[in-house]
Protein backbone atom coordinates (compact mmCIF):
# COMPACT_ATOMS: atom_id res chain seq x y z
CA UNK A 1 0.00 0.00 0.00
CA UNK A 2 1.29 3.71 -0.97
CA UNK A 3 2.51 5.72 1.65
CA UNK A 4 -0.54 7.66 2.99
CA UNK A 5 -0.83 11.24 3.63
CA UNK A 6 -1.45 13.14 6.56
CA UNK A 7 -4.63 13.94 5.79
CA UNK A 8 -5.33 9.67 4.87
CA UNK A 9 -4.06 9.18 8.14
CA UNK A 10 -6.57 11.53 9.70
CA UNK A 11 -9.20 10.05 8.07
CA UNK A 12 -8.22 6.38 9.13
CA UNK A 13 -7.95 7.58 12.73
CA UNK A 14 -11.00 9.34 12.64
CA UNK A 15 -12.41 5.92 11.50
CA UNK A 16 -10.48 3.71 14.21
CA UNK A 17 -12.11 6.15 16.79
CA UNK A 18 -16.01 5.67 15.24
CA UNK A 19 -15.20 1.86 15.63
CA UNK A 20 -14.20 1.88 18.92
CA UNK A 21 -16.97 4.32 19.70
CA UNK A 22 -19.30 1.40 18.29
CA UNK A 23 -18.48 -1.24 20.86
CA UNK A 24 -19.72 0.94 23.73
CA UNK A 25 -23.26 0.88 22.13
CA UNK A 26 -26.21 -1.65 23.13
CA UNK A 27 -25.23 -5.06 21.86
CA UNK A 28 -28.82 -5.52 19.21
CA UNK A 29 -28.03 -2.13 17.73
CA UNK A 30 -24.41 -2.61 17.70
CA UNK A 31 -24.07 -3.72 13.91
CA UNK A 32 -26.79 -0.51 13.02
CA UNK A 33 -24.31 1.78 14.18
CA UNK A 34 -21.39 0.12 12.15
CA UNK A 35 -22.94 0.12 9.25
CA UNK A 36 -23.77 3.25 9.37
CA UNK A 37 -20.15 4.31 9.91
CA UNK A 38 -19.03 2.61 7.23
CA UNK A 39 -21.70 4.28 4.98
CA UNK A 40 -20.97 7.34 5.74
CA UNK A 41 -16.97 6.83 5.09
CA UNK A 42 -17.88 4.81 1.77
CA UNK A 43 -19.80 7.35 0.63
CA UNK A 44 -17.10 9.64 -0.08
CA UNK A 45 -14.62 6.98 -1.04
CA UNK A 46 -13.54 8.41 -4.18
CA UNK A 47 -13.16 11.92 -2.96
CA UNK A 48 -9.82 13.40 -4.58
CA UNK A 49 -7.20 13.12 -1.87
CA UNK A 50 -5.64 16.41 -3.31
CA UNK A 51 -9.12 18.28 -2.17
CA UNK A 52 -7.94 19.42 0.88
CA UNK A 53 -10.75 21.77 1.99
CA UNK A 54 -13.56 19.50 1.23
CA UNK A 55 -11.55 16.52 2.97
CA UNK A 56 -10.97 18.91 6.05
CA UNK A 57 -14.48 19.76 6.30
CA UNK A 58 -15.95 16.09 5.67
CA UNK A 59 -13.82 15.23 9.03
CA UNK A 60 -14.74 18.03 11.11
CA UNK A 61 -18.31 17.39 10.02
CA UNK A 62 -17.37 13.21 10.60
CA UNK A 63 -16.01 14.67 14.49
CA UNK A 64 -18.69 16.39 15.70
CA UNK A 65 -21.08 13.50 14.16
CA UNK A 66 -19.27 11.05 16.36
CA UNK A 67 -19.50 13.24 19.17
CA UNK A 68 -23.34 13.43 18.94
CA UNK A 69 -23.80 9.97 18.13
CA UNK A 70 -21.18 9.03 21.38
CA UNK A 71 -24.40 9.87 24.17
CA UNK A 72 -25.17 7.32 26.08
CA UNK A 73 -29.09 8.03 25.33
CA UNK A 74 -28.76 7.58 21.41
CA UNK A 75 -29.31 3.56 21.48
CA UNK A 76 -30.45 2.72 17.97
CA UNK A 77 -29.82 4.19 14.45
CA UNK A 78 -31.65 3.81 11.73
CA UNK A 79 -30.90 4.21 7.93
CA UNK B 1 28.80 -4.61 90.34
CA UNK B 2 25.68 -4.00 87.48
CA UNK B 3 28.17 -4.36 84.63
CA UNK B 4 29.45 -7.36 85.82
CA UNK B 5 25.79 -9.36 86.15
CA UNK B 6 25.21 -8.15 82.88
CA UNK B 7 27.74 -10.01 81.15
CA UNK B 8 27.32 -12.84 83.28
CA UNK B 9 23.60 -12.92 82.07
CA UNK B 10 25.16 -12.41 78.46
CA UNK B 11 27.10 -15.65 78.76
CA UNK B 12 24.49 -17.58 80.15
CA UNK B 13 22.07 -16.60 77.35
CA UNK B 14 25.09 -17.37 74.28
CA UNK B 15 25.28 -20.56 76.21
CA UNK B 16 21.59 -21.33 76.70
CA UNK B 17 20.80 -20.05 73.10
CA UNK B 18 21.80 -23.44 71.29
CA UNK B 19 20.80 -25.47 73.86
CA UNK B 20 17.54 -23.86 73.70
CA UNK B 21 17.39 -23.56 69.98
CA UNK B 22 18.02 -26.78 68.92
CA UNK B 23 14.74 -28.63 70.24
CA UNK B 24 13.02 -25.62 68.38
CA UNK B 25 15.10 -25.57 65.98
CA UNK B 26 14.31 -29.13 65.20
CA UNK B 27 10.36 -29.50 64.87
CA UNK B 28 10.84 -26.53 62.60
CA UNK B 29 12.92 -28.44 59.95
CA UNK B 30 11.45 -31.76 60.26
CA UNK B 31 7.75 -30.24 59.79
CA UNK B 32 8.86 -28.13 56.88
CA UNK B 33 10.52 -30.82 55.18
CA UNK B 34 7.41 -33.11 55.95
CA UNK B 35 4.98 -30.65 54.27
CA UNK B 36 7.68 -30.49 51.28
CA UNK B 37 7.38 -34.07 51.12
CA UNK B 38 3.76 -34.66 51.39
CA UNK B 39 1.86 -32.14 48.74
CA UNK B 40 4.69 -31.54 46.57
CA UNK B 41 2.43 -31.83 43.39
CA UNK B 42 -0.03 -29.55 45.22
CA UNK B 43 2.58 -26.95 46.27
CA UNK B 44 3.79 -26.75 42.81
CA UNK B 45 0.54 -26.17 40.85
CA UNK B 46 -0.92 -23.47 43.11
CA UNK B 47 2.34 -22.12 42.37
CA UNK B 48 2.20 -22.07 38.40
CA UNK B 49 -1.28 -21.70 38.40
CA UNK B 50 -0.49 -17.50 39.60
CA UNK B 51 2.71 -17.06 37.62
CA UNK B 52 2.84 -19.21 34.40
CA UNK B 53 1.14 -17.66 31.96
CA UNK B 54 1.56 -20.25 28.71
CA UNK B 55 1.37 -17.18 26.08
CA UNK B 56 0.13 -17.29 22.89
CA UNK B 57 1.19 -20.12 20.70
CA UNK B 58 2.05 -18.19 17.09
CA UNK B 59 -0.62 -21.13 15.36
CA UNK B 60 -3.16 -20.08 17.67
CA UNK B 61 -2.71 -16.59 16.84
CA UNK B 62 -2.70 -17.10 12.81
CA UNK B 63 -5.55 -18.98 13.04
CA UNK B 64 -7.74 -16.63 15.08
CA UNK B 65 -6.81 -13.92 12.48
CA UNK B 66 -7.69 -16.00 9.77
CA UNK B 67 -11.08 -17.43 11.04
CA UNK B 68 -11.43 -13.59 11.40
CA UNK B 69 -10.54 -12.73 8.07
CA UNK B 70 -12.64 -15.51 6.48
CA UNK B 71 -15.65 -14.05 8.13
CA UNK B 72 -14.82 -10.81 6.71
CA UNK B 73 -17.92 -9.64 4.22
CA UNK B 74 -15.17 -8.29 2.34
CA UNK B 75 -12.63 -10.78 1.81
CA UNK B 76 -14.05 -12.70 -1.14
CA UNK B 77 -11.07 -14.43 -2.41
CA UNK B 78 -9.95 -17.03 0.36
CA UNK B 79 -8.12 -18.81 -1.41
CA UNK B 80 -4.90 -16.15 -1.25
CA UNK B 81 -5.71 -16.44 2.77
CA UNK B 82 -2.29 -17.47 3.87
CA UNK B 83 -0.13 -16.45 6.45
CA UNK B 84 1.88 -14.82 4.29
CA UNK B 85 -0.95 -12.59 2.84
CA UNK B 86 -1.13 -9.48 2.19
CA UNK B 87 -4.82 -7.22 3.07
CA UNK B 88 -4.11 -5.00 0.09
CA UNK B 89 -2.03 -6.92 -2.49
CA UNK B 90 -3.64 -10.56 -2.19
CA UNK B 91 -6.65 -9.76 -0.43
CA UNK B 92 -8.03 -6.82 -2.24
CA UNK B 93 -8.70 -4.84 0.84
CA UNK B 94 -8.04 -0.80 0.43
CA UNK B 95 -6.77 1.08 3.57
CA UNK B 96 -10.61 1.30 5.45
CA UNK B 97 -10.84 -2.09 4.91
CA UNK B 98 -7.12 -2.79 6.76
CA UNK B 99 -8.53 -0.37 9.68
CA UNK B 100 -11.69 -2.49 10.50
CA UNK B 101 -9.76 -5.36 10.49
CA UNK B 102 -6.84 -4.50 12.73
CA UNK B 103 -9.70 -3.21 14.95
CA UNK B 104 -11.35 -6.48 15.12
CA UNK B 105 -8.12 -8.03 15.81
CA UNK B 106 -7.95 -5.87 18.32
CA UNK B 107 -11.11 -6.88 19.78
CA UNK B 108 -10.29 -10.66 19.06
CA UNK B 109 -6.75 -10.47 21.61
CA UNK B 110 -8.55 -7.98 23.98
CA UNK B 111 -5.61 -5.06 23.44
CA UNK B 112 -5.61 -1.57 22.49
CA UNK B 113 -3.08 -1.26 19.82
CA UNK B 114 -2.32 2.40 19.44
CA UNK B 115 -2.88 4.27 15.71
CA UNK B 116 1.15 4.63 14.95
CA UNK B 117 1.30 0.50 15.26
CA UNK B 118 -2.37 0.26 13.88
CA UNK B 119 -0.80 1.96 10.77
CA UNK B 120 1.77 -0.50 10.07
CA UNK B 121 0.03 -3.40 10.09
CA UNK B 122 -1.00 -4.28 6.39
CA UNK B 123 -0.28 -8.09 6.35
CA UNK B 124 -1.37 -11.35 8.07
CA UNK B 125 2.20 -11.94 8.73
CA UNK B 126 2.83 -8.09 10.65
CA UNK B 127 -0.58 -8.85 12.35
CA UNK B 128 0.79 -12.23 14.54
CA UNK B 129 4.01 -10.49 14.76
CA UNK B 130 2.45 -7.81 16.58
CA UNK B 131 0.23 -9.96 18.89
CA UNK B 132 3.17 -12.32 19.49
CA UNK B 133 5.20 -9.60 21.07
CA UNK B 134 2.23 -8.22 23.46
CA UNK B 135 2.42 -9.64 26.53
CA UNK B 136 -0.98 -9.00 27.39
CA UNK B 137 -2.78 -10.42 24.56
CA UNK B 138 -5.01 -13.25 25.08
Amino acid sequence: MAKLSGLQRDVLKLYRQCIRAVRLKPDDTRENFRAFAREEFRKNVAMDKKDFGTIEYLLRRGRRQLEIYQDEGIRNIAR
Amino acid sequence: MFRTALLRSARQAICAAPRCQAPIARPVARSFLQSKQTPPAACFQAVRCYSAHAGLAKQEVEGRIMDLLKNFDKVTDTTKLNGEAHFHNDLGLDSLDTVEVVMAIEEEFSIEIPDKEADAIHSVKQAVDYILAQPDAH
